[in-house]
């Protein structure tokens, strides 16, 4: 009893695949959860919605479409443009300080309600002056790289 | 002791509190961290000297921890990975308009669990030390194991709450099993095409500001970014509503938690943010009232932040008894100690015992500069959420994008990290899973992967886990219990949910 | 927001953001290495000796060609990766033998350096790299390993896998195959991470010897034997002629003279060809392959003229470094010599 309980829990781990010894303790735990959300949660909530007494997430919701794909367009676009304009400023942080200018602005002006006069100078002032100084900090002040 | 003082002087001390100022602007700012503050200002040391250059990174070291502590709770963006747990009690109370109450809290928890280390370092340093090298791979996995039950405790449905923390240790596994934790180097879990990006995996720090920063502001793009501002109904005036009664009865959390913090930043490679998640795991079991922690308590501020301040002291312990760093910030202090000449390991403090007083020195005030600062600050720096969200958005993309490009010293993938966690960050709370504890699951999967495999590997059967040594089995004792009480916590619940609707 | 006050913000940083460009532009030199340049280097850890060792260079290198240089711990997968994609001359490397000794032994994201870049200038030498044991391990020389082993009796290592930390473990096994053939496979490999960890294997009675460094185990060489902690340094990998240009005082209280006992001729490590292994973590620059060689000689110059003033080398010794200055042709003849003779070694036992 005792040798076969301890050779039940002895392991012998081979150093080239151990990389994937945790993962796949992980995955079956994963799994084992995953399929137990399906029956106790996932199930019931499907047969809710089927009855019409819940609506499914994402899909079945309002949503202000302008506002949120906007925010996720500009924000890959900021991401893209800086690296592509700073890598034409190997090193200089111009990349971000000039891409940041226009996404502030530009994300400044989406978010507004009613773009009165006042609202969008701010905003402008804003967005010049605020990567002006995170730029003039950081990248000159404290030589941290930036794209 | 009277030769200490000769090395004090006016500049000693404002080094010191120049460095708590940098600190707390580069803690404050989310992705901004004390190890970059310390990083950065470290080629500056070279210029000042020994003592003045201890002083100015002790300063930031204590600043940057407790800067982390302001987006946490305004913006409900860690500062630093180790306020994580402040974001769970802090933006409820922010939300509630209690933003400048809740950072008073937190700003009297850190002070006190800064001091708190401190007089442990002090005072202990060497036994402590000695104690910390009991803790081999097979406790220190059982100590994460045991952070790892506050998944349990805090989730709303434990079977969801689980599953999203597996889910975050899952993410957390993604790119090479790490071959500077002694691991084979290989990759596993992404596509071959992913190498390029995924080979170190995803960064900590654009994981943790894309899922709490980016998330946040996709769900408010979706209503349309409607309200004008980011706080409501805010309580400002005297103190805003702050009164040290609030500690009144917590004293017993405060300073189990600078224990707590103390200790874990005692033990080289368990990471800072398993700190304040143990602390805020044990406030939640021990007290009597927890039911509120997560929906805007101050006990679980106190726990969070002072476990966090505390782990200054505890990371010195093992820097300055063993030569090792207890924390990735005091990895970089013993560049500063070479760059002087000077090698930290056991017998540093025997040796230079002037530099280990001024050192002391520097830490203490350090806190106590940070306390003034903060405290007296706070007034005017809750009133970040009076800007329009029009103009506060932008400015908190820009910063997180600033934040996770420099934390790896300019990495443009670690700012896509921000995009991807971002909109998975939106897209688990749509489909119902909890952040929270699949944040808590990304923090310590790494670690719990390295220490569970070599552990096997060394002794080559599960059972070591129970027998390896007497510390094991009051850790399982201390992992049971936590479990227990989350399930008779969740069953108790769900009695009074039944209840509820059935009225 | 009052008007006026509008104005003037706008003001201040219009001329803030002026002079940051100002001080930029009146820095373009001469020399074909234009811009800001960012020295990557292979390690993440802005403590280390790489980056401590890249930053000495790095920061004479700029003041004399008074250029912005910066360097950044990305780590070696990244910092290849910069390199690969910047030919302009911005992004230079800095790593030691690390970079071929991940190839040699089949690390994911190492591919062989001479094929792919051009291997720039040596600078320095990290002399620390060391094997301890605990201070009353029976094994009071390597030799004594070497004849244990050679008995039959186990004696586990604990290194970091794939790379400088596994090298001297590799010459010793394959010294143990040339003097006992068969008997190598009873040095073992704990395979294990950090410094931290190393030692800890010790403590925890896990390990029989670690690989260190002069640097970070010095103190616990002068520990009392009966503290648990206590080590002893049995091998440093360093050639004599290394150790010898050290500062005399050494490091902590472990003189020049106390170090010269721990290495060749003292302690034979053979590789079977008459020669004794050595071993010298060496860190030197990487360039894309693709870049103007008019930016290598102008580095090359350059470094030539700071080593010639002599200020630089005393820099690195204060840091414990050893100066070894090489300019890229020869650096990379030596270097390829270096890899090949430790490829012997790691494809005999294998």
């Amino acid at each position: 009893m005792e040798s076969g309980l301890s050779s039940l829990l002895s392991v012998s781990i081979d150093f080239e695949t151990s990389h994937l010894f945790f993962p796949h303790i992980i995955h079956w735990l994963m799994g084992g959860l995953f399929a137990l959300i399906l029956v106790f949660n996932v199930a019931p909530f499907l047969a809710a919605v089927r009855r019409g007494e819940k609506t499914l997430p994402i899909l079945g919701e309002s949503m202000d479409k302008f506002r949120f794909f906007g925010t996720l367009a500009l924000i890959v676009a900021y991401f893209y443009l800086m690296a592509v304009v700073g890598n034409l400023f190997p090193y200089t942080g111009y990349g971000f300080l000039f891409v940041s200018m226009a996404f502030l602005f530009l994300m400044s002006l989406m978010y507004m309600h009613t773009r009165t006069r006042r609202k969008v100078i701010t905003a402008a002032i804003n967005a010049l002056v605020a990567p002006s100084l995170a730029w003039f900090i950081l990248a000159k002040l404290f030589q941290i790289t930036l794209p | 002791m009277f030769d200490i003082l000769s090395l004090l002087d006016i500049t000693f001390f404002l080094l010191a509190a120049l460095g708590g100022l940098v600190g707390i602007i580069f803690g404050a700012i989310p992705g901004m961290t004390a190890t970059m503050a310390v990083a950065v200002c470290l080629p500056l040391t070279y210029a000042l000297g020994l003592n003045h250059g201890l002083a100015l990174l002790l300063g930031l070291y204590v600043g940057g921890i407790s800067g982390g502590m302001v987006p946490a709770v305004l913006l409900n963006i860690p500062g630093t990975p180790s306020s994580i747990t402040t974001t769970f009690d802090g933006y409820p109370m922010a939300q509630k308009g209690e933003g400048e109450r809740a950072l008073r809290v937190c700003v009297v928890a850190s002070l006190i669990g800064g001091l708190i280390s401190a007089i442990v370092l002090f005072l202990f340093a060497p036994v402590l030390a000695e104690f910390s090298i009991k803790f081999s791979y097979v406790e220190k996995f059982l100590i994460i194991l045991l952070a790892l039950t506050v998944i349990a405790s805090m989730s709303r449905n434990m079977l969801v709450g689980i599953f999203s923390g597996v889910l975050g240790i899952w993410l957390s596994l993604i790119g090479t099993y790490s071959i500077s934790d002694g691991g084979n180097g290989h990759t596993r879990l992404m596509f071959d095409f992913l190498e390029p990006y995924l080979f170190e995996g995803f960064s900590l720090l654009p994981v943790l500001i894309g899922i709490f920063g980016i998330a946040t502001i996709l769900l408010e793009a979706e209503e349309g970014v409607k309200s004008g501002l980011a706080g409501k109904n805010i309580k400002f005036g005297k103190g805003g509503g702050f009164s040290l009664g609030i500690f009144k009865g917590r004293l017993t959390n405060l300073v189990r938690s600078s224990f707590i913090g103390t200790f874990v930043g005692m033990l080289p490679g368990v990471g800072g943010s398993a700190a304040s998640v143990l602390a805020y795991t044990q406030e939640k079991n021990l007290s009597r009232d927890s039911s509120e922690m997560g929906k805007g308590a101050p006990q679980g501020l106190i726990a969070s932040e002072s476990a966090n301040n505390a782990l200054t002291g505890g990371a010195l312990i093992p820097l300055l008894s063993l030569g090792i760093p207890g924390d990735s910030t005091t990895a970089i202090l013993i560049g500063a100690f070479t760059l002087q000449g000077i090698q930290v390991g056991p017998l540093f403090i025997p040796e230079n015992a002037d530099t280990w007083y001024v050192m002391m020195i520097a830490l203490v005030f350090a806190n106590v500069v940070m306390f003034f600062l903060m405290f007296y600050a706070i007034k005017h720096i809750a009133k970040v959420v009076l800007v329009p969200k029009y103009i506060l958005y932008p400015i908190i993309v820009m910063m997180c994008v600033v934040g996770a490009y420099a934390i790896n010293y300019g990495i443009m993938f670690d700012v896509w990290t921000l995009l991807i966690f971002g909109v998975l960050g939106y897209l688990i709370q749509k489909v119902g899973l909890e952040v929270a504890p699949l944040i808590i699951g990304f923090i310590l999967g790494g670690q719990a992967e390295v220490y569970f495999v070599k552990s096997l590997e060394s002794f080559g059967t599960y059972s070591i886990f129970f027998t390896k040594s007497p510390i094991a089995v009051v850790l399982w004792l201390l992992i049971a219990a936590s479990v227990a009480f989350s399930v008779t916590m969740g069953l108790k619940s769900r009695a009074k949910r039944r209840l509820e609707t059935s009225q | 927001m009052s008007m006026p006050s509008i104005y003037k913000t706008l003001g201040t940083s219009v001329l803030m953001a002026g002079m940051a460009f100002g001080s930029t532009a009146a820095l373009a030199a001469d020399g074909p290495l234009r811009g800001n340049v960012r020295v990557v280097i292979g390690s993440t850890s802005t403590g280390g000796d790489t980056y401590q060792n890249s930053n000495i260079v790095v920061d004479a290198l700029a003041e004399h060609l008074d250029l912005n240089m910066k360097v950044d711990a990305v780590g070696a997968s990244s910092a290849f990766r910069f390199l690969d994609r910047d030919p302009r001359g911005n992004t230079l490397m800095i790593f030691h033998d690390q970079s071929y000794l991940g190839y040699l032994y089949g690390v994911e994201g190492y591919e062989d350096i001479f094929d792919k870049y051009t291997i720039g200038p040596t600078i320095a030498i990290n002399p620390g790299n060391a094997y301890l044991v605990p201070k009353d391990s029976p094994y009071q020389t390597l030799d004594d390993v070497i004849e244990a082993v050679g008995n039959g009796e186990e004696v586990r290592v604990a290194i970091q896998p794939g790379g400088v930390s596994e090298i001297g473990f590799s010459a010793l096994k394959n010294a143990i195959a040339i003097e006992h053939p068969g008997m190598e496979d009873n040095l073992v490999a704990v395979n294990t991470g950090s410094q931290a960890d190393k030692n800890q294997q010790l403590f925890d009675d896990q390990a029989d010897m670690i690989n260190g460094t002069v640097q970070a185990n010095e103190q616990y060489t002068r520990l009392p034997e009966d503290d648990q902690k206590a080590m002893r340094f049995l091998w440093l990998t360093a050639r004599n002629s290394t150790i010898e240009q050290a500062p005399e005082d050494g490091l902590g209280k472990t003189t020049r003279e106390q170090l010269l006992q721990y290495v060749e001729p003292n302690v034979s490590v053979p590789m079977g060809n008459g020669d004794d292994f050595t071993f010298d973590k060496e860190f030197f620059f990487l360039y894309n392959k693709d870049m103007d060689p008019a930016i290598v000689d102008q580095i090359d110059q350059a470094l030539t003229e700071i080593y010639a003033e002599g200020e630089i080398q005393e820099t690195q010794k204060n840091s414990f470094f050893i100066p070894n200055f090489k300019p890229s042709e020869e650096a990379a003849e030596y270097l390829e010599t270096k890899m090949s003779v430790y490829e012997d070694i790691i494809t005999n036992i294998q």
